[in-house]
C-alpha cells in the first residue's frame, strides 16, 4: 500500500479527477482524506500499485489542471517528477531504471 | 446589460471563432436566439454526435479549436463519443452545452443529465458555470486548456437562465493559470545523451506519431530525419509529416502496417518516437515490442509516458523546442554510417504489400482513386477495414491531409468530420471514404452536405459486411460470422438521390483491368473533379481482408501476411 499526497486548488472537478485516475484503473479506494491545507487543498491516497502504476498515477495526477503539487512516500516514486532525462545519469543507469 | 447568450457568443469571437456545429433545443435556445448577427456562423447538423464530429474535422484540419454546441440531456449525451474521440486523438475541442434552470440542477427536470460527471473523465477541464459573473471566466479559461500542451477537451456547461439573464459586460477577460513549482521539462542534458546513443547504435530507426504535426514543428523534423538518415515510420495519425518519397520512410507501422516498417521496429536496437503514445495498437504485444531497443520518448505530455511499454530516456517538451537543440547538437558530432541497415530495412523485400494483395481490386481502386486526387486534397476515413487500406495506400506529404479516428476507433465519425474540414477548406478536395456499416451511423449528415452544397467527394466501401469484425471472426472465430451481415443494406445510391445528392455506384470488376479502362477513368475523374457533393459506392468482394495484420496480443514480427488462420 503506498500513499499518496495531492495538493491541489479546490475547484469544480479537481478532485473527482484525482480520484478518477485511480478508479479508471480499477483500483480500490481504501483511504482518501480530503482537506484544506494552507491556501489550497490537500487529499491523501493510500493506494495498493505496483511500481509501473506509481509513475503513471503521478503523471496523471500532475497534468490535471489545478493540481499542484505531488507526493509519495512510494520509494520509487520521486524519479516521476525529475528533469528528463536526469542530467549526468548514464543511459544504462536510467535504461535499468526504466525496465526495472 | 448583455445577456448571458450575448456574452458567451462575444467571448467565443474573442477567442477567434468563426464556426460552431450544433443542434438546438430547449435549454440552450437562449443562445441560439442570440447568433444572428453576432459573428458567429452555426452549422446546423442533423444529429448532435455529427456535430462534435464535423468540430472535430473541423479542429484536426485547421489546428484551431473546433467548437460544438448542444442543449441539455440527450443533446448533451450525444456529444459524449465525439469529446472521447477528440482526447484519444489529441483534438482541440470545446463543448458548450446548455442545462436546466439553476433552480432545477438536481432534479431530474425534464432532459436533465448531469454532462459535468458524465464528461468528467473524457475532459482536460470541464465547468459547470454558476453565475452570469462566471460566463467569460470559463470560456476563456476553457480555450486556454483547450489549446496548451497536449490539444484537450473542455465541457462548459450553462443554465438557461443564466443564458437568458443579464449583466454590465466589459469584454473578454484573460485567463493566466497558474505558476506550479516543478513543471518536468527537458533541459539542455537530452542531446548529448541521445547522440551517444546514435554513435553506439547498429540499427537506429524513427517513429513519428501526431505530435509531430500538433507541434506545427514539421520543417524541423524533416530536416531531422533527412539528418538523421535513419529509417523511418509513422502511426496512422503521423502519416503525412514524413514525405512518402523519402528514400528512408518505411510507411504505416503497428497492427495493418507495412512489413517493412514493423520488421524494422522489431529488430531496432535504438528507437527515437516523437510525439506518438505508443498504444496497442502501435506496440502490439508490449513486452515483445522492439526487445532489443534503448527507447528515447520525445513528447509534451508527460502522462503518455510509460503507458504500454517503459521508455529508457524520455524527453519532455514541444518538438518545436526539442528537435532543434536535438539537431543542433547533431550538427557538431558525426553518426556512424547506417547505410548497410538502411539497404536491408528499406531493402525491396520488405517495401511493399504481398503482391497478391496489391492486386486486390479494393487497394487498386484506392490506388486509382488517390493517385486521381487534385493536389490540394484532404483524405478523411471512416473506421473499418477501408480505413487500414486507405491508410496503407494514400501518399501524402500533407500533415493534416490524412484524417481518422485513430485512437477511440469511432464509426460514423468521418462523414461528418468532412463536413467540418470542408467549410474549414471550401477549396480543397475533400474524400471522405467509408465503410457500409459506418456510413450508416451518422448518414442523416448527407443532408448537412445537401444543404450547405458541400462539394465533399463520398466513398463507401460496400463489402455488406462489419469487414473489420468479420475478418476477426474469419481469422479467429472459426468463420463464425455472429451479427456482421449487412447484406440487407439499403441502396445507397438511391438514399443519396433522395437528398438530392449525385450518386454511383461502381462494381469491383471494373478494378480488375490494370490499367483501368478510360470509362472507368474517367468515371472516377468527373466524380473527383465534380463541383457538388458525390456519392461513390464502391461494390467490394465481401471477404477481402486487410494484410499485413498483426494478431492482438502478438509481436509485431509476428503479423500476418495472408489468410492462414491461427486458431
Amino acid at each position: 500500500m503506498q500513499t499518496f499526497h495531492i495538493h491541489y486548488r479546490n475547484t469544480q472537478g479537481t478532485l473527482m479527477r484525482i480520484l478518477n485516475a485511480a478508479s479508471r484503473r480499477a483500483l480500490d479506494l481504501p483511504l482518501v482524506q480530503a482537506e484544506p491545507a494552507e491556501h489550497d487543498h490537500q487529499v491523501t491516497l493510500a493506494l495498493d500499485v505496483n511500481q509501473k502504476q506509481v509513475g503513471q498515477l503521478c503523471r496523471e495526477w500532475y497534468g490535471i489542471a489545478d493540481v499542484i503539487k505531488v507526493s509519495s512516500g512510494a520509494a520509487h516514486a520521486s524519479a516521476w517528477a525529475t528533469p528528463h532525462p536526469p542530467v549526468g545519469v548514464p543511459v544504462e543507469e536510467s535504461r535499468a531504471a526504466a525496465r526495472a | 446589460m448583455l445577456k448571458g447568450a450575448d456574452i458567451v457568443l462575444q467571448c467565443l469571437r474573442a477567442e477567434g471563432v468563426e464556426l460552431v456545429f450544433g443542434y438546438p433545443g430547449g435549454a440552450i435556445m437562449p443562445l441560439y436566439d442570440a447568433l444572428e448577427g453576432s459573428g458567429v456562423r452555426h452549422i446546423l447538423t442533423r444529429h448532435e454526435q455529427g456535430a462534435v464530429f464535423a468540430a472535430e474535422g473541423y479542429a484536426r484540419v485547421t489546428g484551431k479549436v473546433g467548437v460544438a454546441m448542444a442543449t441539455s440531456g440527450p443533446g448533451a449525451t450525444n456529444l459524449v463519443t465525439g469529446i472521447a474521440d477528440a482526447k484519444m486523438d489529441s483534438v482541440p475541442l470545446v463543448c458548450i452545452t446548455g442545462q436546466v434552470r439553476s433552480a432545477l440542477i438536481g432534479t431530474d427536470a425534464f432532459q436533465e443529465t448531469d454532462v459535468f460527471g458524465v464528461t468528467l473523465s473524457l475532459t482536460k477541464w470541464s465547468r459547470l458555470v454558476r453565475t452570469i459573473d462566471e460566463i467569460p471566466d470559463a470560456i476563456d479559461e476553457g480555450f486556454y486548456w483547450a489549446r496548451s500542451g497536449r490539444p484537450g477537451q473542455v465541457v462548459i456547461d450553462i443554465p438557461t437562465d443564466l443564458l437568458k439573464a443579464k449583466k454590465e459586460f466589459s469584454g473578454p477577460v484573460k485567463f493566466t493559470p497558474h505558476a506550479r513549482p516543478a513543471d518536468a521539462k527537458a533541459d539542455g542534458g537530452f542531446t548529448d545523451t541521445i547522440v551517444a546513443l546514435l554513435q553506439q547504435s547498429a540499427k537506429p530507426v524513427a517513429l513519428v506519431g501526431a505530435g509531430a504535426k500538433l507541434s506545427g514543428a514539421i520543417p524541423e523534423l524533416r530536416r531531422l530525419l533527412d539528418s538523421l538518415n535513419v529509417p523511418t515510420f509513422a502511426t496512422v495519425h503521423g502519416l503525412g509529416a514524413v514525405p512518402p518519397q523519402a528514400p528512408y520512410y518505411l510507411g504505416m507501422v503497428g497492427m495493418h502496417g507495412t512489413r517493412a516498417a514493423n520488421m524494422a521496429l522489431h529488430e531496432t536496437d535504438l528507437l527515437l518516437v516523437f510525439g506518438a503514445r505508443l498504444d496497442d495498437r502501435v506496440t502490439g504485444d508490449p513486452t515483445r515490442f522492439a526487445p532489443h531497443a534503448t527507447i528515447v520518448h520525445f513528447e509534451i505530455d508527460p502522462a503518455q509516458l510509460d503507458r504500454v511499454r517503459p521508455c529508457d530516456l524520455p524527453v519532455i517538451g514541444n518538438l518545436a523546442d526539442t528537435i532543434p537543440a536535438f539537431q543542433a547538437e547533431l550538427r557538431r558530432h558525426s553518426l556512424p554510417d547506417f547505410s548497410q541497415w538502411r539497404a536491408v530495412a528499406c531493402g525491396a523485400e520488405r517495401a511493399e504489400l504481398d503482391p497478391r494483395g496489391l492486386a486486390q481490386p479494393t487497394i487498386r481502386f484506392l490506388d486509382e482513386l488517390f493517385s486521381r486526387l487534385p493536389q490540394d486534397n484532404v483524405v478523411l476515413a471512416d473506421v473499418g477495414q477501408h480505413q487500414m487500406w486507405a491508410a496503407q495506400r494514400y501518399r501524402s506529404s500533407s500533415p493534416r491531409g490524412f484524417i481518422t479516428s485513430g485512437g477511440l476507433g469511432a464509426m460514423g465519425f468521418a462523414l461528418p468530420a468532412a463536413v467540418g474540414v470542408q467549410l474549414a477548406k471550401p477549396d480543397t478536395c475533400v474524400l471522405c471514404v467509408s465503410g457500409d456499416g459506418g456510413f450508416q451511423m451518422n448518414i442523416q449528415e448527407l443532408a448537412t452536405v445537401h444543404r450547405l452544397g458541400l462539394p465533399v467527394k463520398m466513398v463507401i466501401i460496400d463489402n455488406k459486411y462489419l469487414g473489420m469484425v468479420r475478418q476477426w471472426q474469419q481469422l479467429f472465430y472459426q468463420r463464425n460470422y455472429a451479427e456482421t451481415d449487412l447484406s440487407d443494406n439499403p441502396d445507397f445510391v438511391e438514399i443519396a438521390k433522395a437528398y438530392k445528392i449525385h450518386s454511383f455506384r461502381l462494381n469491383e470488376d471494373a478494378m480488375r483491368e490494370f490499367p483501368v479502362s478510360s470509362e472507368t477513368g474517367d468515371q472516377i475523374d468527373q466524380f473527383l473533379h465534380s463541383p457538388g457533393p458525390e456519392l461513390l459506392v464502391f461494390d467490394c468482394a465481401p471477404e477481402a481482408n486487410v494484410f499485413p495484420m498483426v494478431p492482438a496480443g502478438a509481436a509485431l514480427s509476428e503479423m500476418l501476411l495472408e489468410e492462414e488462420p491461427t486458431q
